[in-house]
């Protein structure tokens, strides 16, 4: 009978003091008050827990606190784990911050639709922060963005089904080799990164040799196949470039990933197209240098591995590079991953040249929240984080590429300067779905190790291929009949509400010409499943 | 948001006053009451324009003011998406869709019924190919003029593109630029302009590549899109196609109009330049 009680008063006391404990710690604690009604407070969230992102977000925000007093800019960093969860409970209990960090794939249409608000209107405005710069002081917004932020199929910050921008961005990325100068400096006696693939092969083959002849437990490159897929991705859309062109149905000088899968499915290329199989070979020659065991490592093993100096390179986004740089106790540099010759005969017979990287990863994109509570005002503080001055700050401290016109890419982050004069990319058989991506991360293997082979790869993963892109393409046709038929209702609503002020190039026009280009994509892949089954 | 006041103030105890309150009361009432007639109905397409299907539907549900046939159509055209979409709740919407038909209606929802109801047959049930036909048909035929009637005319021609099975190919593309005069009309620019770059999509995938597709695309170039995806991407198309058909003064001045009007970030910059230097170069 005793124990119970004894049991009971612990945790009574217990529950109590933490109680009393949480109650003092918010009563005493130093800063702001919690609520100040003079106070208007602009609270950001984002994932971006890199080194250096959270640094240069919060100089931005003194620079504008100490601009405007009466406001209170809090950051909040949220870790990509919990992000999922941390953003839905938020949105759906209206406790979300004012601006929170968008993407595509975490934040789809109807999401945009119901918890944020469009900034276009706001976007075709002057930015008043870039008033000081002769050059964008008369240009809108948008125009101040370097690629003017003209939607593509990749980006977040625009929404395609909805014809509205919802994000302002703040950065630009790319991927890069990180690479140890010591070690590469050991192994080639200069610090001479390479300029081509085949200079690229050597130096992985010099690495290997000099970590055999010192019995040094290190491998040329680090190993996980993500940063195997951040390699294979650049030189996949280099080796077929000339196929892409050749294939391209619309003709506009791009092959889209539907136009890919429909000529896929139509027998007009395969694994076994010579300039395909040549971006598969590309990984034979270099796969083996991985670190011993990669398949089984992830992102953060690899990373690991680096900084204590047990690979020699790794090929990572430049989000990283912050991370990186902070944290290795050796001289890090950095290149973009060379690709072969254009005309070279084993790689480059479908080559145009380096593939452009120009708008191709505008990031960091916040957008605006139905229950900000001071939309004006964050929408001011957003405009003051994008202005040339803020951009120029973010990417000093941060190491992230500018976003803005005419902000100079500091010194340290030369090597990460997206190539803007490169050629349009050429076939991505990573890029044609995610089960064509899970297919190349199990099949990686093939390509890796002192038995690497494209042939094994092909034949192990042909009729996969033949099955999983007919597939996606059947997906794709789901998923566009699915966003047609919400279109109908929208289009109803969107008639009521503009038919009496005009509708040629409105929103009713736009949307309108949107749906029968969909539609007639969703029609042509019908059609080609249709007339192009297995086995015809 | 402003409250009226709950009780008349203490001082003004006259029956003359109180009435002249109550008097003032009820106009303002009476004239919150009108207005607010057209932000209820505006509230219900509001959300239906913003992909809130559920929102909107409760809102038409709940709409007493403002036209019944309006609220009809809000309710039937919400209902349509509204999440879970279920067969029953299709088959309601058409058959409410199907109510406003009624007595051989010929007004706004009436219009707008009969253009749902043809995408209904298309996309939800789906009918047989001559049904969705025939819907559209009847669509374009009962307002020839009004802009759902170009929309129909688009989609018609996709149907005759893709779907209709008795038709050859050069069949199909005849029969779908039949439709120009109506689908690609420039009471809607940007559908029309899409209208057109349907047809040649269509002939270009069929692997026809003739002088109708350049038509076809400076057709939809005329129409003069806002939308600066598209019209990069149109120009770009001009100058192959031309480029293709053995135009070279054509297809230079498309390319050069391309990189006049591009953003130089466009990934296709240098390779639109270099394809034009090379044709520049080639002998005439």
């Amino acid at each position: 009978m005793k124990r119970p009680k004894l049991r009971t008063w612990l945790v009574a006391g217990l529950l109590a003091g933490a109680y009393l404990y949480s109650a003092g710690r918010l009563l005493l604690r130093p800063g702001h008050a919690v609520v100040d009604s003079h106070v208007e407070v602009i609270r950001f969230a984002h994932w971006q827990i890199e080194p250096g992102v959270r640094e240069a977000f919060n100089a931005i925000a003194a620079d504008y606190m100490a601009l405007h007093p009466n406001v209170r800019v809090e950051q909040m960093d949220i870790p990509g784990r919990a992000w999922k969860q941390w953003l839905r409970t938020g949105l759906i209990g209206g406790t979300a911050p004012d601006l929170i960090e968008i993407a595509s794939y975490e934040n789809p249409d109807d999401m945009l639709a119901r918890y944020f608000t469009p900034i276009t209107a706001y976007l075709e405005e002057p930015n008043p922060y870039n008033a000081a710069e002769p050059d964008l002081r008369g240009v809108s917004w948008r125009q101040s963005y370097a690629a003017e932020l003209v939607p593509n199929e990749f980006q977040h910050y625009f929404s395609l089904n909805l014809l509205e921008y919802y994000g302002a961005p703040s950065a630009v990325v790319t991927v890069r080799v990180f690479y140890n100068r010591q070690l590469v400096t050991a192994a080639l006696g200069a610090d001479r990164p390479p300029a081509t693939f085949d200079e690229f092969i050597a130096l992985c083959e010099a690495l290997a040799r000099r970590a055999e002849v010192t019995h040094q437990p290190m491998s040329p490159l680090a190993g996980s196949a993500y940063n195997l897929t951040q390699l294979t991705d650049g030189l996949f859309n280099a080796a077929s470039q000339r196929d892409a062109l050749a294939m391209d149905i619309s003709r506009d000088l791009e092959m889209t990933r539907h136009e890919a899968l429909i000529n896929y499915v139509r027998g007009r290329w395969s694994l076994t197209t010579p300039d395909v199989r040549a971006g598969l070979q590309t990984v034979e020659s270099f796969g083996r240098y991985m670190a011993p065991g990669w398949s089984q490592l992830n992102r953060e093993d690899a990373m690991l591995q680096f900084l204590q100096g047990r690979a020699a390179m790794l090929a990572t986004g430049t989000w990283d590079a912050g991370g990186i740089l902070r944290q290795a106790d050796f001289p890090v540099g950095a290149f973009r991953m060379p690709a072969f010759r254009p005309g070279d005969p084993k790689y480059g017979r479908g080559m145009l040249g380096p593939v452009s990287e120009a708008n191709t990863f505008a990031t960091m994109s916040f957008g605006l929240t139905r229950t900000s509570r001071h939309p004006e005002r964050a929408i001011d503080f957003l405009r003051f984080l994008t202005s040339r001055q803020s951009n120029a700050k973010f990417s000093r401290i941060s190491t992230w590429l500018p976003v803005i016109k005419g902000v100079p890419v500091p010194a340290g982050s030369a090597a990460f300067r997206p190539v803007e004069n490169g050629y349009v990319g050429g076939i991505n058989i990573r890029f044609l779905g995610s089960r064509a991506n899970e297919v190349l991360l199990q099949h990686l293997y093939l390509l890796s190790g002192q038995g690497a082979s494209a042939d094994a790869y092909i034949a192990g993963t042909r009729r996969l291929y033949d099955q999983i892109n007919r597939e996606e393409l059947a997906r794709l046709a789901r998923v566009n009949l699915a966003t047609l038929r919400q279109k109908d209702s929208v289009l109803v609503g969107t008639f009521q509400l503009e038919r009496d002020a005009g509708l040629a190039h409105g929103k009713f026009d736009r949307l309108a010409a949107n749906q029968l280009t969909v539609e007639a994509e969703r029609l042509q892949t019908l059609r080609t499943l249709a007339d192009y089954s297995l086995g015809k | 948001m402003r409250f009226p006041p709950t009780s008349f103030p203490r001082l003004s105890g006259t029956w003359r006053r109180a009435r002249r309150w109550l008097w003032q009361g009820g106009l303002l009432l009476a004239a919150a009451g009108t207005v607010r007639a057209t932000p209820v109905a505006d509230e219900g397409w509001r959300d239906l324009a913003s992909y809130l299907f559920h929102d909107a539907h409760e809102v038409f549900l709940r709409a007493s003011t403002g036209s019944e046939r309006g609220r009809v159509l809000g309710a039937a055209a919400s209902l349509l998406n509204d999440s879970p979409v279920t067969a029953d709740k299709v088959a309601e919407a058409e058959a409410q869709l199907r109510g406003l038909l009624a007595d051989s209606a010929a007004d706004e929802p009436a219009i707008c019924a009969r253009y749902l109801l043809a995408r209904i047959a298309h996309l939800h049930r789906p009918a047989e190919i001559a049904e969705v036909e025939a819907d559209y048909r009847a669509v374009i035929a009962a307002a020839p003029t009004h802009p759902l009637a170009q929309l129909a005319a688009g989609k018609l021609a996709l149907v005759l593109l893709y779907q209709r099975p008795d038709l050859g190919v050069p069949a199909r593309l005849a029969a779908a630029a039949e439709l120009a005069p109506m689908a690609g009309a420039p009471q809607l620019p940007e559908t029309g302009c899409a209208y057109y770059r349907a047809l040649a999509g269509a002939a270009l995938y069929y692997d026809v590549l003739d002088e109708r597709v350049l038509a076809w695309l400076a057709r939809a170039d005329a129409l003069e899109t806002h939308d600066i995806v598209t019209a990069t991407s149109l120009r770009l198309q001009l100058a192959e196609v031309a480029r293709a058909l053995g135009h070279r003064e054509q297809a230079l001045a498309y390319y050069r109009r391309f990189l006049a009007t591009a953003v130089s970030t466009d990934n296709r910059y240098r390779t639109a330049a270099e394809r034009m230097a090379e044709l520049a170069k080639a002998a005439p």
